[in-house]
């Protein structure tokens, strides 16, 4: 019988003794919130989450390349907006230090006349305005008799054009080199403006 | 290519986007996806050094005229391939009104292979007239092989752009009093060169 307690003494002492199984893994508390992470969380949250998580990101060669061409596509086109940003900026300069070679070039002054005696307005459009049937520098007088007429600056060089009766008649100038434009299937005129001599 | 990959090649694009073409005329006056289509065609030409200026005006012209989005970028990518053509056939140094003017000869039905004639016969002198003329002789029926010779003689006698523009309004006029336009074309190109000056005008 006192053999029989020794015994369980022992094995009370052994149990007592050996580690817990298994181990308890902090407080309650730190349970609670493992928990709780282990929940789905909020998209806002999760975009949160991988915006600031470090990770490890693997790239293919096949990717690389890709992003190598998006970063020289982004590098050509932003070289060549630079370089026209350049030219207009440093004009100024170029004409300044080389007055013969970079003068500036002027617009010339056109005039454009057209006869629509039952006309009751008359408008020029064309490339030197932005085709703006409403831009105040080009709506033509009523000089008398159905003549309309305007003089308007014309950069110098090839322009296409036209004259818009009453906003909504499109007229080719009857005495101008004629574009049958199969575009829009309508005819503008031409007119080529040069430097005066 | 993984999300990560993607999303970073979509915003550099995103970053680009602005830096690309970005007419302020367009944007108020085309709708979005037309403009879209618009800017990626000038900033291809631009890329391919062709002038933009005209496909910037040819979208502003048919935004005027009342014409719907589709329509506007075909025509903008027409011209864009016609003044591609152009280029190739009047060599690289071309200015940007003469790859105008000759688009608008190709767009009529002037060859390309003429476009270079022209340019060979012409020289350092300047092409634009000669090819707004032969244009408008095609508009008027004048038949293009027979317009084309003209030019070229043209070209050859060393005509001036004065006479030219002169020699185009006679023929209109002639034209609009009845005369046959291959005629009236023919006839007025001959005292031109005969006289290596401007024929007179219709009323003298």
């Amino acid at each position: 019988m006192r053999s029989d307690d020794d015994a369980m003494m022992k094995e009370i002492a052994r149990q007592l003794r050996a580690p817990l199984s298994p181990p308890v893994s902090g407080s309650f508390d730190a349970r609670v919130m493992s928990a709780v992470r282990r929940l789905p969380r909020h998209s806002r949250f999760k975009l949160w989450s991988r915006l600031t998580t470090p990770r490890t990101v693997t790239f293919t060669p096949l990717s690389w390349g890709l992003l190598a061409a998006s970063v020289a596509l982004f590098a050509v086109i932003g070289a060549a907006r630079a370089f026209d940003d350049i030219q207009v900026a440093t004009k100024p300069m170029v004409t300044a230090l080389f007055p013969k070679t970079a003068a500036p070039r002027p617009p010339q002054r056109v005039q454009f006349v057209l006869v629509a005696p039952d006309a009751k307005k008359v408008a020029v459009v064309g490339d030197f305005n932005g085709w703006d049937v409403d831009h105040a520098g080009y709506q033509a007088k009523h000089r008398g008799g159905g003549v309309w007429s305007v003089t308007a600056p014309v950069p110098l060089g090839h322009h296409r054009y036209s004259f818009v009766v009453d906003d909504s008649v499109w007229i080719a100038d009857p005495t101008a080199p004629r574009i049958v434009d199969s575009d829009f299937g309508v005819a503008n005129s031409a007119i080529v403006v040069q430097e005066q001599k | 290519m993984n999300r990560s990959e993607f999303s970073i090649v979509v915003g550099l694009l995103c970053l680009a986007h602005p830096i690309l073409a970005q007419d302020a005329r367009l944007s108020a006056r085309l709708d979005k996806p037309t403009l879209a289509a618009v800017n990626a065609i000038v900033d291809s030409a631009r890329i391919s050094k062709l002038p933009t200026a005209p496909l910037i005006d040819k979208a502003l012209e048919g935004v005027a005229r009342g014409v719907n989005g589709e329509s506007i970028v075909v025509a903008v990518h027409q011209l864009s391939l016609r003044m591609g053509s152009a280029k190739r056939a009047l060599a690289s140094n071309a200015t940007p009104d003469e790859i105008k003017a000759a688009a608008s000869a190709l767009d009529v039905g002037v060859s390309v292979r003429d476009l270079a004639r022209l340019r060979a016969m012409a020289g350092k002198q300047p092409v634009t007239v000669p090819l707004a003329v032969l244009t408008d002789l095609v508009g008027q029926k004048v038949p293009i092989p027979t317009a084309t010779d003209l030019v070229l003689q043209f070209a050859r006698s060393g005509v001036k752009d004065s006479d030219l523009a002169l020699f185009q309004r006679n023929v209109r006029a002639d034209v609009d009093q009845g005369a046959d336009p291959t005629v009236a074309a023919t006839t007025r190109a001959r005292g031109l060169v005969a006289r290596g000056g401007p024929s007179p005008k219709p009323s003298e």
